[in-house]
């Protein structure tokens, strides 16, 4: 039996699965990968943790906790069809999902040709009951009992099993609710059943019906999924803790997750984040722009501090969710994006992608279209082979795609090449700015952090481009989104309504519901096995100016809340509307300051894993070269090739360069150059008097 | 190498630039949609922000804006500084960019420096209006439906500095608040507008600086010109020539009694001219009295190409191309407008109104739609109208005045390959109001927010369904309505009927039951009364006995058509289980198909149209 503990991440991706295992002790990672099995994920998942443990020499035994993140077993269940489900809400509302908000997307006019996508529930299944509630939660008509008995009896009788419930104002009063919930267990019992109240007490009842519906939907199928690894688990490592990644941020016990699997949707993203600002944060930089760069997409996000930015204007899929996830920004930028000319013949990148099959032409049996990764191996900035070697590239094939390409626009083989990733670099940097620029930031202060296997390819004309001081790419790029699952605490949402102008506030109410939040937050803590002094509470509050119809959230101190407390919230209101939108009312009296939600998160603190320390290694960087070849930067010239492993701190490289890893490839254009930190981890910045 | 001097675009840079200018638009719209205050803007998303060159042609594609001719034409290029910001909502002087004085014009001209004077210059211009709750005049809202002339309408504000050189001109933030019903969100507004252009101006100065002034031109000039050619090639390519006329009409101005109100338009397509394209107003009804003027013969009808081109996207080969196309200044060089005298609907003079414009400028997207689906046999959405102004004020338990005023969609037109869609909207991102933030805010109980049923046109393609929303006032108030298309109905084309008309009721099924006027400013309700308000279902497209009966079915089952519906608009006849009775509905559709006489219209107009042409169920122009 092993003295050594570790605790196990694994990130479930389109093509492979990512392993890194953390040792308790020493805090030194092993990371592996294994190929995905999309039609089981559980056995790709259980592959994972006995290849890391054999590969320590350790067993089951071992290992105290496993977290795990995936944004492919959710997009499947999102894509795959969802199962009939019914829908149950306030008389008079039948329609809500058909009329929707109205609105059209994009183009104005376009509602001329537009054509809605199928609702979530068809309106043959959506059933009402009389009973009606004001927004203050106060009963304005009761519950009809023989209404929600017979659209009960509807669902069963139409083997319909799966429902989503959402009355009017059941955010401000859940009684109404909680007797459907209990009507629905007598008349139909098997039923899986999301009533809004529990999902998401926040006002707007399109949203929230949709949150619910979708919250609903998944749930049978992550409940079966999370169930299936929970068991084969078991084989391995008996009633080990088995975490599961939220968008928001946090993870969950997987025993918790049944009952908000809503939660859980678009957790892939989070986890790269949160490790890349683990590690950044570690080196020193407390402002950090994520940039996930994978084969189809680019996934980039805003940390401050460690703590992501957080949206409740997602959505999953074509479905709009108000839970609280980080804000994310998926552009169609990866490896795999196509270079096409569109009808107006202008040259386009993405957002369609070759994938992993075909894949870019340079792939043995790839596409026939150009792709990013070919731009990258025609001009010499990616070695002419993948994962160390394993799978060799073709060049030439990649330089005549390009080269037929190119003739239609009249430009030769490096314009073409070169074109291409200025085109996908500028696509990137435009969602770089979008996560900064909307929030008031600038870009500028802010240290680029990017992995995945092609978030490191644009690194230096992303700086070029917004002006940025520095970008981090940390050690084992490929793995930062499966050790990211090792760096997140236990947390929870709750959110309450209470709209009120601030003048006119009731702070012992305000207090009380923070009261009653914080009572939900705890008892979910206490079952997750956080003792009362682990827990953390996090309150903050979502305000306007009377008329707005966006909030800005704010902290709320901690403690007792009073008239002193409330004052110091809207002054943080019209702090961070400055920092939002360049401007404020805090002296102008007329600008009444609005109260809209109040919010807590309940966190359970997980141990971090220690990043350590490197030793530096003897001789010059010669010791790291493994051979040069011709790169195109601004001309062709000959550049010299890094093994990454064999750098060490304090090394410098200058471009142009190429350091290449297992996965993973750097190019460092002329200008610019390279130190390695303490941690292993590339430091590029543009050389001065460049 | 100079600013006058011209480079060819490189291909590289105009994907660049291309992507940089829609990312600046929806930044500068977010700004305003997040900050604003009026429910107009905020909701309805009544506001536009269009990024212009130095020629004043607009760049980007997304949606119609305002101009920047009146700016330029009161204050010249070479007189502005950096920090100013221009205003205007003088509709006049507004060289026919804005339609009625709520809807407040923020203009904010992008420098760069020239590369050889090294001096900061006027490149391009970052433009936002937004519709603002009130800015004075008759009546709240500033938008009276008896108003017969401008006067009445609000404060008229031609083209200012509203800034100058970074110091806004408190003088007239002054006055124009004072003129306002509501001056906190006015001057709320404004400075969400101005924020949101001076951060677009800087960020296109940006890439001025780092491309340079004449290789960024050399994009613009690119991308138009592309414009222009995909639209020759892919749009206008699907028009014969020859020459096509059909009209509409607006039905009433809120001042004399219903009436044809007409627009018309004769379209002649012309391959082999450099301006394909001829527009002809000629024919349009006289200007009315009340407020539905719209001020289109400025600028050579420059807003109104833009503001009618994307009617042209429903040409394309699929509607996936259609909602890829732009509509920027490059449509405007392959269509030619010309206008009648002064003095029509669509010429008005001085001072009449034109609060309520929206109506005629609304109706003319559908006579262009009408007058194309001539042209191509049919290959044309069926029409639609989805914007009209309801609401309800009064003032709540604490006293405090309110208004409640939204933009309630209508369904669309059947199309050749899809039903019309539900209550829809022409302008995009615009929103209903939720029950739970309107209940919350106003002291009224929102009964019902449903579908009308029946009301979308009887078509082998239906029309959409338009609302169907019952009001409670829970304390005395009064109603507003301010809606065309309440006697007319949007057409039905290619054998497809017409949909219903909107239609205001107070106490449905009470005993005080009566409907409202559509336009109405103050219709007295009592505490606990309801209010109905159904709008317009979208016309059908095709034969609705063609229509395949288990669709009929699922429109039963999905309750937008009812039983009776079905029997007398489909032909299909539903047994009590729900099923169709298969014989029944084949001897019903062989009975409705043996009525027709074989020389019915090309387009229904609905039964309304009889009651204002003197009896005629259709005229010349409605006939192939």
């Amino acid at each position: 039996m092993s003295e050594r503990r570790v605790r196990i991440g694994i990130d479930t991706g389109g093509t492979f699965t990512d392993v890194v295992a953390v040792d308790e002790e020493t805090g030194h990672t092993t990371t592996t990968k294994t190929p995905s099995t999309p039609a089981d994920p559980a056995e790709g998942f259980l592959n994972g943790v006995r290849k890391v443990l054999d590969l320590m020499g350790l067993d089951g035994s071992a290992v105290t906790a496993v977290s795990h993140g995936t944004t492919v077993a959710t997009n499947q269940l999102l894509e795959g069809k969802l199962d009939r489900i019914g829908f149950i809400t306030t008389e008079g509302y039948e329609s809500v999902l058909e009329i929707a908000r109205q609105s059209v997307p994009d183009g104005y006019g376009n509602s001329y040709f537009w054509v809605k996508p199928p609702r979530i529930v068809p309106a043959d299944l959506v059933r009402t009951v009389r009973g009606r509630l004001d927004h203050t939660g106060v009963e304005v008509r009761p519950f009809h009992e023989d209404d929600a008995r017979s659209a009960a009896r509807f669902f069963r009788d139409a083997g319909i099993s799966t429902l989503g419930v959402c009355f009017l104002h059941a955010y401000a009063n859940d009684a109404h609710e909680r007797r459907m919930l209990e009507v629905i267990r007598e008349e139909h019992p098997g039923a899986v059943v999301s009533i809004s109240s529990q999902v998401l007490r926040e006002y707007r009842e399109y949203e929230r019906s949709v949150t619910t519906l979708v919250d609903a939907a998944v749930k049978p199928k992550v409940s079966a999924y999370v169930t299936n690894i929970r068991t084969r688990l078991d084989e391995i490592a008996p009633d080990v803790p088995f975490y599961v990644m939220k968008s928001n941020g946090g993870v969950l016990s997987a025993g918790e997750v049944v009952h908000q699997p809503i939660t859980t949707m678009l957790s892939g993203p989070a986890a790269g984040a949160l490790g890349a600002a683990l590690i950044a944060g570690t080196a020193g930089f407390d402002r950090v722009l994520t940039c996930d760069g994978g084969g189809t997409s680019t996934d980039v996000t805003v940390v401050i501090d460690g703590e992501p930015a957080l949206t409740t204007e997602g959505s999953v899929g074509d479905y709009p969710s108000k839970i609280p996830m980080i804000d994310v920004v998926t552009v169609g930028a990866g490896g795999g994006s196509i270079a096409w000319l569109s009808p107006e013949g202008t040259l386009k990148v993405g957002p369609r992608s070759a994938g992993a099959d075909p894949g870019p032409i340079c792939y043995p049996d790839g596409g026939n279209e150009p792709t990013v990764t070919d731009a990258h191996v025609v001009l010499g900035r990616i070695p002419p082979h993948l994962l160390g070697g394993e799978i060799p590239l073709s060049t030439d094939e990649a330089t005549a795609g390009l080269r037929r390409l190119g003739a239609k626009l009249d430009m030769d083989l490096e314009r073409t090449a070169t074109g291409i990733l200025e085109i996908s670099a500028w696509n990137q940097a435009n969602a770089l700015r979008q996560v900064t620029v909307a929030k008031g930031l600038d870009v500028r202060d802010f240290t680029l952090t990017t992995f995945g296997g092609s978030g490191s390819l644009l690194a230096c004309r992303l700086m070029d481009i917004l002006g940025l001081p520095r970008t981090l790419v940390p050690p084992n790029p490929g793995n930062v989104s499966a050790f990211g699952l090792l760096t997140v605490d236990v947390r929870n949402d709750y959110v309450q309504t209470v709209v009120s102008k601030h003048v006119d506030l009731d702070v012992a109410r305000v207090q009380s519901v923070f009261a009653d939040l914080e009572a939900q937050a705890q008892a979910a803590l206490d079952g997750e096995g956080f003792g009362r002094d682990a827990q953390r509470m996090q309150r903050t509050a979502d305000l306007r100016y009377v008329g707005q119809a966006f909030e800005v959230r704010v902290p709320v101190p901690d403690g007792r809340l009073d008239a002193e407390g409330s004052e110091t919230v809207a002054q943080a209101f019209h702090a961070a509307h400055r920092q939002l939108y360049g401007y404020d009312f805090a002296t102008d009296p007329r600008q009444a300051v609005e109260w809209v939600n109040l919010r807590v998160s309940g966190i359970g603190p997980i141990r971090r894993p220690d990043l350590v320390e490197l030793q530096a290694r003897d001789g010059g960087t010669d010791r790291a070269v493994t051979g040069s070849r011709r790169v195109f930067f601004d001309d062709w010239v000959d550049t010299p090739t890094y093994n990454r492993p064999d750098l060490g701190p304090g090394d410098v490289v200058r471009g142009p360069a190429i350091i290449e890893e297992f996965g993973s490839t750097v190019p460092v254009h002329p200008g610019f150059a390279v130190t390695v930190d303490a941690h292993g981890n590339l430091l590029l910045t543009k050389e001065a008097g460049q | 190498m100079t600013n006058a001097q011209k480079v060819d675009a490189d291909p590289i840079l105009v994907e660049i630039v291309a992507g940089t200018l829609a990312a600046i638009e929806k930044e500068v719209e977010t700004s305003i949609g997040r900050t604003s205050r009026s429910p107009m803007i905020r909701d309805a998303h009544d506001f536009r922000a269009g990024i212009h060159d130095r020629q004043l042609r607009k760049l980007t594609g997304r949606s119609y804006s305002a101009l920047v001719h009146p700016v330029v034409r009161d204050y010249p290029i070479e007189t502005m500084n950096v920090g100013d910001v221009y205003f205007h909502n003088d509709v006049y002087l507004s060289e026919g960019g804005i339609g009625h004085l709520p809807d407040l014009c923020v203009t904010v001209p992008v420098f760069a420096a020239n590369p050889e004077t090294d001096q900061p210059e006027v490149v391009a211009f970052i433009q936002a209006f937004g519709h603002h709750d009130d800015i004075g005049g008759a009546v709240p809202g500033s938008m009276p439906s008896a108003a017969t002339s401008v006067y009445e309408e609000g404060l008229m504000v031609p083209p200012i500095k509203l800034w100058d050189r970074g110091v806004p001109n408190e003088s007239a933030l002054k006055i124009m608040t004072r003129n306002s019903r509501m001056p906190d969100s006015l001057a709320a507004d404004l400075d969400a507008e101005c924020s949101a252009c001076l951060a677009g101006a800087r960020r296109l100065g940006e890439l001025f600086e780092r491309y340079g002034v004449a290789a960024v031109e050399a994009c613009f000039e690119a991308i138009l010109t592309s414009s222009t050619e995909v639209y020759r090639r892919e749009i206008l390519s699907q028009i014969p020539d020859g020459s096509y006329v059909w009209e509409d009409y607006a039905e009433h101005d809120g001042v004399d009694e219903p009436q044809l109100h007409r627009q018309r338009i004769t379209l002649t397509m012309d391959s082999s001219k450099d301006v394909p394209l001829v527009i002809d107003f000629t024919g349009t009804g006289p200007q009315a009295k009340g407020p539905i003027n719209h001020c289109g013969d400025y600028a050579d009808g420059n807003f109104l190409k833009k503001w009618l081109a994307p009617i042209l996207r429903n040409l394309a080969e699929t509607p996936e191309r259609m909602a890829q196309l732009d509509v920027n200044e490059g449509v405007v060089p392959l269509i030619e407008m010309r206008f009648p005298e002064k003095g029509t609907l669509l010429t008005p003079i001085f001072p009449a109104p034109t609060n309520a414009r929206t109506f005629v400028i609304l109706r003319l997207l559908g006579v262009l739609a009408g007058v194309l689906a001539k042209a191509t046999g049919g290959r044309m959405p069926a029409d639609q109208e989805t914007i009209r102004y309801t609401g309800v004020y009064g003032t709540d338990s604490g006293g405090e005045p309110y208004l409640m005023r939204e933009v309630l969609g209508g369904g669309s037109g059947g199309r050749y390959y899809a039903d019309g869609e539900d209550t829809i909207h022409v302008v995009p991102d615009s929103r209903n109001l939720p029950t739970e933030f309107t209940e919350g805010r106003f002291p009224l109980r929102i009964e019902r927010l449903g579908l009308a049923l029946d009301s979308g046109g009887p078509g082998r393609y239906r029309g959409g369904c338009g609302y169907e929303k019952h009001i409670r006032v829970l304390r005395d108030a009064h109603f507003m309505s301010i809606a065309d298309r309440s006697i007319l109905a949007c057409w039905g084309v290619k054998g497809g009927k017409a949909g219903q008309p909107f239609q205001v009721t107070v106490d449905p099924g009470g005993p005080d039951e009566h409907d409202v006027d559509a336009l109405a400013d103050a219709e007295p309700l009592t505490a606990g009364t309801v209010v109905r308000i159904r709008t317009t279902g979208g016309g059908g497209w095709g034969d609705p006995l063609d229509r395949p009966v288990e669709e009929v079915l699922r429109d039963i089952a999905w309750r937008k058509v009812s039983v009776a519906g079905a029997r007398a608009d489909y032909g299909v006849v539903v047994r009590e289980d729900g099923s169709a009775d298969e014989a029944a509905t084949e001897g019903l559709r062989r009975e409705m198909r043996e009525l027709r006489t074989g020389e019915e219209p090309f387009f229904d107009r609905g039964p309304g149209y009889a009651t204002l042409s003197g009896g005629a169920t259709f005229n010349e122009f409605d006939v192939l």
